[in-house]
């Protein structure tokens, strides 16, 4: 069956455990039989292709072949296209407590499946912990520094206040990193760093730190961010647009943010006198003959809503609250890129003036001062290409989050509802004469 | 209920009037007066309609009627008047017995208690009744007229019985334990159900926050701001429906407290048993006593040790004269006592017999009242879940627009 397409053995990260562990295994011939090329299948190019040069110099290679036929297969897998050809996929899932000596930690299943040539194999499954999620976000700021880096969830936890180890923590959290990295992977240029392409494929991340990847950018070697080294003449207007709407955009969030855990804990306080009023109606049946089954209908009742409004305040705490907290940070991280880009500026304008002020013979700009053009440029036009790419997931997960709240809401009163619609036929009840 | 009033006659308590006058101690006072509307049930004749009565009550006047009523009638379940003073209100309530909320709900609970007489078989045949309904005038000399307060028993009184009764009814023990039971668990209940409503309103308030930060962040935004906008005013019309909510269920609360007064009613049927059969019991002892005098004396021995025998040994014999005329007295006493204990007896048995017929008439309106009420508290709850759907799926489109 020659130009056919097998399906791949496994169809999502669930058979990933029925699949040879890659990093088991030390030779990539086991990956079964699923990745047989048909030359004959056009295939949409990626993204990537298209630019043979980042702007950070590295060079894009296009000379392997992606294996076709699995990357149909992940298209017919995918929902979600949006018309763009994903070429890359990443899941966090399957945390894990290890209890060591000296500490206890959790380490999540970070899965990949690619067809993009910067990748040695097409699948791959790692573990990892905070801190190499921290170590990835680092160097992503370092080695990308005009771009915008998706946020982490927080660092540290208040010891005592929150459980690290509770589930509800624990899979919060993996949302988040699993967030976090989806965004690197949907971005066009971060999505090809060296540093997420280790993340995601080293066994042992721990050695790769050590040797520090001599790997840094153009951009990342050369601009130095000396703060308070110059100052800046004027913010073009976009930017300054953008400064500020961060500010109120971050004001505003935290009010929500506010205003959401004061609604929890007052679903919560409420939750508490709920509880102790079913049960009076239980009480009081205990005392009639003809209304004992109505009243004990109530107290039941009753009870089923506590229990809807429980759910409701745990969904509001696990899914809306960190998603909140999620942008907050997001837009901390992007006013620093604003500040760094306004120092690359006024680096340049410095260095321009001084050379104005040298009054040298000026038949062509010196290369330094050009490199400085350059790299103003250069920032301006990825900070703006990805302000808009991040106004756009901003509208999408915002759109999401408040049908989300809106969902739960609306689930919370159909239970209740439910609840009071079936006793009233119970409440009607004629007892037979006795 | 064939010729109960209620059938014959419509009854009213239409409005409610801020008056000033003087109290008793010639002191200026604010109190509300209620006007009561009566007319006559015409049965349906050509259209004609007649004229209506009114006069105005107030409190003061309902809680004499009542009084009257009680004891007038006490083997009667009286109806409960509504509560003197606001009791069992949730923090956006008045406690003001002023406040117009307040006072429109007693003027329910007044009208209802009205009509609770008006139905009633026994009660509504009563002329003070009616003439509280029809005589504007003079109403109040009347009552006292009835000297009705000097046949109120004392409380004392009646509380001695409960403990110095030998063989009480079982039946009004139980319902009496009843009672108890009901009053205990019913103001637990509503106590609870203020506090559930507090904090119900305070849910549904916050979220109006999210209206104005939400109209405030719309203006930032291009392509979400609309979304945004309408989303905010969803919350905005969640928030302010709780009020309407929490004030029908007012009403709920309401019925509730009718039946928690309602079994203070029902123990004081059961305290004027005790009394009756303490009552009955002294006077069943002080018979037995003086006939045990009398056949003492008669015979001149001393069967029982007792003061009265001790005392006619310390103090010597008496003459036989002395003896005949002791003898004839309580002759005369047991006679009178024996009439006495068999009128208390007969009066005993109608007693229990009518008091009886009144609480099985009263637990059948009891459990359609109540079933009437958790129905319509059911109802309550149906109609707040499906406005909560209903918000809540309007702000979902609206954010599905964003």
């Amino acid at each position: 069956a020659a130009g056919v397409p097998k399906p791949l053995t496994s169809s999502g990260p669930k058979s990933l455990r029925e699949m040879p562990h890659p990093l088991a295994t030390s030779s990539s011939e086991e990956m079964g039989p699923a990745l047989t090329p048909s030359p004959d299948l056009l295939l949409p190019r990626s993204i990537a292709d298209k630019d043979l040069s980042l702007p950070n110099g590295t060079p894009v290679d296009t000379s392997s072949p992606a294996s076709s036929s699995s990357l149909l297969n992940r298209l017919q897998l995918d929902d979600d296209l949006d018309g763009e050809t994903k070429d890359l996929f990443v899941t966090v899932d399957d945390p894990k407590k290890h209890v060591c000596t000296m500490e206890t930690y959790i380490t999540y299943r970070v899965t990949t499946k690619t067809t993009r040539a910067e990748f040695d194999l097409p699948e791959y499954s790692v573990r990892r912990r905070y801190q190499d999620f921290d170590w990835l976000r680092n160097k992503l700021e370092e080695s990308q520094p005009t771009h915008l880096i998706p946020p982490l969830p927080e660092k540290f936890v208040v010891k005592g206040v929150v459980d690290r180890f509770s589930e509800e923590f624990v899979e919060t959290r993996r949302k988040a990193l699993d967030k976090f990295l989806k965004r690197i992977t949907d971005h066009p240029v971060l999505s090809f760093n060296e540093h997420f392409n280790v993340f995601l494929t080293a066994k042992d991340l721990n050695a790769h730190k050590k040797q520090g990847m001599a790997l840094l950018s153009k951009m990342g070697e050369s601009v130095k961010y000396v703060t308070g080294g110059y100052k800046l003449r004027s913010r073009p207007l976009e930017f300054a647009a953008i400064g500020e709407y961060l500010d109120t955009f971050s004001l505003k969030l935290g009010t929500i943010d506010r205003i959401a855990q004061r609604i929890i804990k007052e679903q919560l306080e409420y939750l508490v006198e709920l509880r102790e009023y079913g049960p009076i109606y239980s009480t009081w049946g205990g005392l009639e003959v003809e209304l004992s089954e109505p009243l004990e209908g109530v107290s039941a009742c009753v009870g089923n809503c506590c229990t809807a409004l429980e759910e409701l305040s745990e969904d509001m705490t696990d899914d809306f609250l960190p998603v909140l907290r999620e942008y907050i940070l997001y837009s901390e991280s992007m006013k620093n890129v604003l500040k760094k880009r306004d120092q690359v500026q006024a680096e340049y304008e410095a260095k321009l003036e001084a050379v104005a002020l040298k009054k040298e013979d000026r038949p062509k700009v010196p290369t330094d001062v050009e490199k400085c053009q350059d790299r103003v440029e250069c920032f301006n036009a990825d900070l703006k290409a990805d302000m808009e790419r991040w106004q756009n997931n901003k509208r999408q997960d915002f759109r999401q989050l408040l049908m989300g709240m809106a969902d739960k809401n609306i689930q919370y009163y159909e239970k209740c509802l439910t609840a009071w619609e079936s006793i009233i036929p119970l409440l009607q009840d004629k007892p037979e004469t006795k | 209920m064939e010729d109960c009033l209620a059938k014959k006659m419509e009854i009213t308590v239409s409005e409610a009037e801020k008056r000033t006058g003087r109290n008793a101690m010639n002191m200026q006072e604010t109190y509300t007066a209620y006007l009561i509307e009566t007319r006559a049930i015409e049965s349906q004749n050509e259209g004609q309609c007649s004229p209506v009565d009114s006069l105005w009550r107030r409190y003061s006047e309902f809680e004499l009627l009542r009084n009257y009523l009680l004891v007038t009638y006490p083997h009667i379940v009286v109806p409960p008047l509504p509560e003197k003073r606001a009791d069992f209100v949730w923090h956006k309530l008045s406690a003001d017995n002023m406040d117009p909320d307040f006072v429109e709900r007693r003027r329910i609970g007044l009208e209802n208690f009205l009509l609770r007489v008006a139905s009633h078989p026994v009660l509504c045949q009563d002329k003070v009744f009616y003439s509280f309904l029809t005589q504007e005038g003079g109403w109040k000399e009347m009552v006292n007229e009835t000297g009705f307060q000097l046949k109120a028993d004392s409380r004392l009184k009646a509380l001695n019985a409960t403990f110095r009764v030998k063989n009480p009814d079982k039946r009004f023990t139980e319902l009496k334990h009843y009672g108890d039971e009901l009053q205990s668990v019913i103001s637990h209940l509503l106590r609870v159900r203020a506090r559930v409503a507090d904090r119900l309103y305070g849910v549904y308030k916050v979220h109006g926050n999210y209206g104005r930060v939400f109209s405030e962040w719309s203006a930032i935004e291009k392509e979400m701001g609309d979304g945004l906008q309408s989303a905010g005013h969803h919350m905005d019309v969640y928030a302010a429906s709780i009020d309407d909510i929490l004030e029908e269920e007012e009403h709920y609360a309401d019925q509730l407290k009718e039946y928690l007064f309602y079994a203070e009613a029902l123990r004081a049927v059961c305290r004027k048993h005790e009394l009756m059969q303490y009552d009955l019991e002294m006077a069943a002892q002080d018979l037995t006593s003086k006939k045990q005098q009398c056949e003492e004396l008669a015979t001149g021995t001393v069967r029982t040790f007792s003061l009265k025998g001790m005392t006619s040994k310390l103090f010597g014999q008496e003459s036989p004269e002395q003896r005949e005329a002791k003898i004839k007295v309580l002759e005369e006493q047991i006679q009178e006592g024996e009439e006495q204990l068999k009128s208390k007896n007969l009066e005993g048995r109608d007693f229990v017999k009518s008091a009886w017929a009144d609480i099985e008439r009263f637990k059948e309106q009891k459990n359609h009242d109540l079933k009437e009420a958790l129905i319509s508290y059911a109802v309550m709850q149906i109609s707040m879940c499906k406005k909560g759907i209903q918000v809540w799926t309007n702000a979902k489109e609206c954010s599905s627009k964003m």
